[in-house]
């Protein structure tokens, strides 16, 4: 778990340049596709429109001319009933019923002919006098009755206006005769003697809806539809047969915005859908004609948004595959060159860098290489030049002699002599003079283990001749070290330790040294049951006052170094000791034979 | 990171590819087997009405049958035939079509391949005699006979109480008779008899047809208009009701149904068909009654019975025809329950005499005081004189329309019988 946890951070890591580089390159390509696409939607919609606006509006001019034309019958037949003495007698006199009988039988003559005006019509004609007489065609579509017909909406408008043609439109139940759908517009008109100004009555013809509808009805379809509004806002003629006779205020309020800016047209939702909306205004029926495309099944056939976006995704998911692998392949070689580098340190720059891939990175390792290179040489020389330093400071410490040591022995030496103890003053001075030689003369660094005991041995003996015998020494060495090669002056400062500061209570005591192979190691251990030290720190070595060593300038504390400057890390010294119990030393050496 | 990636691109791909491959339809089930006929007719109250029923009817015969009613105004049916026809074109025809009495000959002699026989897919016998003449031609029958224009007089029980008659005081009358009563009533009443319509002489119609006469001779292209005794009689009756002032002049149907149902007029002499305008006024209940119609003073062999309208159902030598044939026999031909529904639901009397014994047919009208109304048109069906209406019914009326104001104004009757006689021989022939 802790191992996955890190594991992908890590990859993360080194591929972080790529996500980013990706991520943005994916970003920019669906942005930009999309945008592309978008755009040509919209223009292609945009041109589509316009085009389907101009066609469409020649055919609302068409429908319009349709109109004008049945406006035309309707004002010549108009005319006709107007300029008729008869249809005036009719409707002003009082007459018998017979007398009524015959007009009403040339009214209908009348009738006929004036009605071969509107014979490309479904339309019926009522006249209604002033003197309550009525005459219809027929009212098979408009069944209003006679009484309706004066108190209606229609009738009053027309007499407000005696000198108008106006359009109305008018809606029945149709119940005695079953035809139409009731929907009617009527067109009506004020009798009127021009002369006089007397209004004598109203004429009114009925045009079927469906009849108004024929105009157009060709050149809709599911989704094309045309609604014919009056001033009021009811839609008083439309393919779409429902709507007749609703009022559509919104459609007004499209009518003077489109009336007062020349838009041909404008697009506005309505039912719910898109729409297109196109305007045409009929002044002599004070109508407004609409027509109204659904945006969706007049363009969208046109345009497959569908293929397109896929084509436009396909595209992208193209261009991702290429983006990706590209530039994988770039940042990978970057990627492996930054977890090189960032590895470098944990090697000790022992790790070169692969000079492959692209140029840049080629000369980016090859920079890397050869820097490290040159870091290399540098710490080279610099631990030549500390061990060159080491040396030539630990052979100056090792030819400083203390002259209190010599003095000391010397003085000992007299006073042997002068007790007169020959030989005494002889081994005395054998020992002093082979160590002198030993540690002055022998300028080599190291020496054998035999050597380096037979030093201690003489330094032993002196100070035993000094200072008396309570402190015994014991040699252990094993045969086959003997010949095993070590720093000159090793065990020396440990048994100077030892024989000064270790029996500082104790009466007496003894020291051991110790030296064995263990391995590859050589291993060689100073132990003595003196007073022991204080403290847990086993590695510490022990803090002495003294500045100056008894014998030469080594001293304990250089020992460790030397031996880590000489032999490397793993090697060294360690100290364990006990208070009132004594202090063990143990020196690890590799074995080197001379 | 490279398998998430590659996963979600391929996943990408598959989806978007399946997205596009399921957009197929089966687009089949085309109808080109005549499983459709097609039915043209007027009025969707009556005629519509009554085909709506018979589709019902013979669901039970032949479910698979698909029966298409298309309601278009009598002008326009009548229009489109002869446009379709005369152009040889059979596209767009109905299978059937109600065809009225008065112009079936005219159809049925301008185009008659046109048209199939439909001589043994019914019993001819067992219908009213009268509508057999108009719907054949050459003995072969065309036409299956539908509803019948038997008439009758209408009358407000009430005023005539008033002027002191009994509804048994009009019984089997005559045109003398009727103008008598007529007097009577205004007097009493202050109201007219009856509505007229100056354009329409369906009242001359339907006098002259008590006599069994016609505009045109048995052969139905000789105009008999000079020395039609009938004719002239009728001529005379409408003058002397004019005369009489008991016309309350109307100009067109809507005009018609408020003169009786605003109750200006005293009785109203037409065919049964006008009961449902008659009592769609509901505050008149119980007020009418229905008596047989006046029949000509002086004419030998006249009857209080006539017609005015009525109308057939054709079927048309197209595709299908077998299937239209068969429809009509099962249904308008043979089916006397199917009678009892009609008649049940829209009032509708047919000319299919079996019908008669049905239960619907003896039952009594509260509206008209418990008379039995369809029984007695029933009755009168049976004894309508059969006529041939010929081909020209409606030009010929044309003429004796300005022939009446002619004599209504003085001018001779022998004269204006025999000038309309002359027009008509030059426009028909």
């Amino acid at each position: 778990m802790v191992e996955n946890m890190r594991f992908i951070p890590d990859r993360f890591k080194h591929n972080g340049l790529f996500i980013v580089m990706f991520f943005i390159t994916v970003m920019m390509i669906i942005t930009v596709s999309v945008t592309i696409t978008w755009t040509t939607i919209r223009m292609s919609e945009q041109f589509f429109i316009k085009k389907f606006s101009i066609t469409n509006s020649k055919v609302m001019n068409q429908v319009k001319e349709s109109f004008e034309s049945l406006n035309y019958s309707v004002v010549i037949a108009s005319n006709n009933l107007l300029s008729s003495g008869n249809i005036r007698r009719v409707l002003t006199e009082e007459e018998s019923n017979a007398e009524k009988m015959n007009s009403f039988f040339y009214m209908s003559q009348q009738m006929k002919h004036i009605k071969s005006n509107l014979d490309a019509y479904e339309i019926e004609i009522v006249v209604a006098g002033r003197n309550g007489v009525n005459y219809a065609t027929e009212r098979n579509y408009w069944p209003i009755s006679d009484e309706e017909l004066r108190k209606s909406v229609i009738t009053r408008n027309t007499l407000e206006e005696p000198k108008r043609l106006m359009y109305q439109y008018d809606h029945r139940n149709n119940q005695i005769t079953g035809l139409g759908d009731g929907n009617v517009i009527v067109a009506s008109r004020a009798l009127m003697d021009r002369i006089s100004g007397k209004v004598y009555g109203s004429l009114y013809f009925a045009i079927q809806e469906s009849e108004i509808r024929k105009f157009y009805s060709s050149y809709t379809s599911p989704g094309n539809n045309v609604y014919v509004l009056d001033k009021t806002g009811v839609i008083v003629s439309s393919n779409q047969g429902k709507l007749i006779g609703k009022k559509a205020d919104n459609f007004l309020s499209y009518a003077s915005g489109m009336k007062n800016n020349s838009h041909k047209y404008i697009i506005k939702n309505f039912m719910g859908k898109e729409q297109i909306i196109l305007m045409e205004y009929l002044p002599s029926f004070d109508m407004y004609l609409f027509n109204v495309i659904d945006k969706q099944t007049a363009i969208g056939d046109l345009i497959n948004k569908k293929e397109i976006v896929l084509i436009s995704i396909g595209i992208v998911l193209v261009a991702l595959v290429i983006v990706f692998l590209a530039s994988r392949r770039l940042t990978n070689s970057l990627s492996r060159l930054v977890k090189q580098i960032a590895n470098a340190s944990k090697y000790d720059f022992h790790q070169y860098v692969c000079e492959t891939d692209t140029y840049e990175t080629r000369q980016i390792g090859n920079a890397i290489n050869s820097m490290l290179d040159e870091l290399h040489e540098y710490v080279d020389k610099l631990v030549l030049a500390q061990k060159q330093q080491r040396n030539a400071e630990l052979a100056a410490l090792q030819q400083q002699i203390n002259p209190h040591f010599l003095y000391n022995t010397l003085t000992s030496i007299k006073f042997m002599v002068l007790q007169g103890g020959k030989e005494d003053t002889e081994a005395t001075i054998n020992a002093l003079i082979s160590l002198l030689q030993n540690t002055i003369g022998n300028v080599s660094e190291t020496v054998s283990v035999k050597q380096e005991l037979d030093n201690l041995k003489n330094y032993v003996f002196i100070n035993q001749k000094r200072y008396g015998n309570r402190i015994k020494v014991n040699y252990f060495v094993a045969q086959d070290c003997e010949e095993h090669q070590i720093p000159k002056l090793l065990l020396q400062p440990f048994m100077e330790n030892s024989f000064f500061h270790g029996f500082n209570h104790k009466p007496e005591g003894y020291i051991n040294v110790l030296v064995w192979q263990e391995g590859d190691n050589l291993i060689c251990e100073v132990v003595d049951n003196g007073d022991g030290m204080e403290g847990s720190l086993e590695s510490n070595l022990p803090h002495t006052k003294r500045k100056q060593q008894l014998f030469s300038g080594i001293g304990v504390k250089n020992v460790h170094e030397r031996i880590q400057l000489i032999y490397g890390e793993p090697y060294g010294v360690t100290i364990s000791s006990k208070l009132g119990e004594g202090t063990k030393v143990r020196i690890y050496l590799p074995i080197k034979e001379i | 990171m490279k398998k998430v990636l590659a996963l979600f691109l391929v996943s990408i791909l598959l989806l978007s590819a399946c997205s596009s491959g399921s957009k197929e339809k089966a687009n089949s089930g085309n109808a080109k087997d005549t499983k459709e006929i097609t039915v043209w007719a007027w009025d969707p109250n009556f005629n519509i009405k009554a085909m709506n029923l018979a589709k019902e009817a013979y669901k039970s015969e032949n479910p698979d049958l698909k029966i298409k009613i298309v309601e278009n105004a009598q002008a326009d049916i009548v229009q489109k035939l002869n446009t379709s026809l005369s152009s040889g074109t059979t596209k767009g025809l109905p299978n059937i079509v109600l065809i009225e009495d008065y112009r079936a000959q005219s159809f049925l002699k301008a185009y008659p391949d046109m048209f199939q026989e439909l001589t043994g897919s019914f019993k001819a016998a067992d219908f009213a005699p009268y509508k057999l003449a108009p719907t054949s031609l050459d003995g072969k029958n065309y036409g299956l006979p539908f509803d019948t224009g038997v008439t009758g007089l209408y009358v407000r029980t009430d005023y005539l109480e008033k002027a002191g008659y009994k509804v048994a005081d009009l019984k089997d009358i005559d045109w003398k008779k009727y103008i008598e009563i007529g007097k009577k009533v205004k007097e009493a009443t202050g109201k007219q008899m009856l509505t007229l319509d100056p354009k329409d002489l369906g009242l001359i119609r339907m006098m002259i047809q008590t006599s069994g006469s016609w505009y045109l001779k048995k052969d139905g292209v000789t105009p008999d208009i000079a020395g039609n005794a009938a004719l002239k009689e009728a001529f005379k009756t409408y003058k002397e009701i004019l005369d009489a002032d008991l016309v309350k002049p109307v100009s067109d149907w809507s005009q018609f149904v408020a003169g009786f149902n605003s109750g200006d007029v005293a009785t109203v002499p037409t065919g049964n068909w006008i009961t449902p305008s008659i009592k769609s006024e509901a505050s008149q209940a119980g007020k009418w009654a229905v008596v047989a119609m006046p029949k000509q003073t002086g004419i030998n062999g006249s009857v209080n019975a006539s017609n005015l309208g009525g109308s057939s159902w054709y079927v048309l030598n197209i595709p299908g025809k077998e299937k239209a044939m068969d429809f009509l026999a099962k249904t308008f031909g043979s089916n006397v329950d199917f009678y009892q529904t009609l008649n049940k639901e829209m009032g509708a009397i047919g000319t299919y005499k079996p019908a008669a014994e049905g239960e619907a047919y003896k039952a009594a009208d509260e509206f008209f005081g418990g008379q039995k109304i369809i029984s007695d048109f029933a009755s009168w069906t049976e004894q309508i004189p059969q006529v041939n209406y010929g081909m020209h019914t409606y030009a010929i009326e044309d003429i004796i329309a300005v022939g009446m104001q002619d004599y209504l104004k003085g001018k001779d009757i022998d004269k204006v019988l025999a000038d309309a006689q002359k027009q008509a021989e030059e426009q028909i022939k």
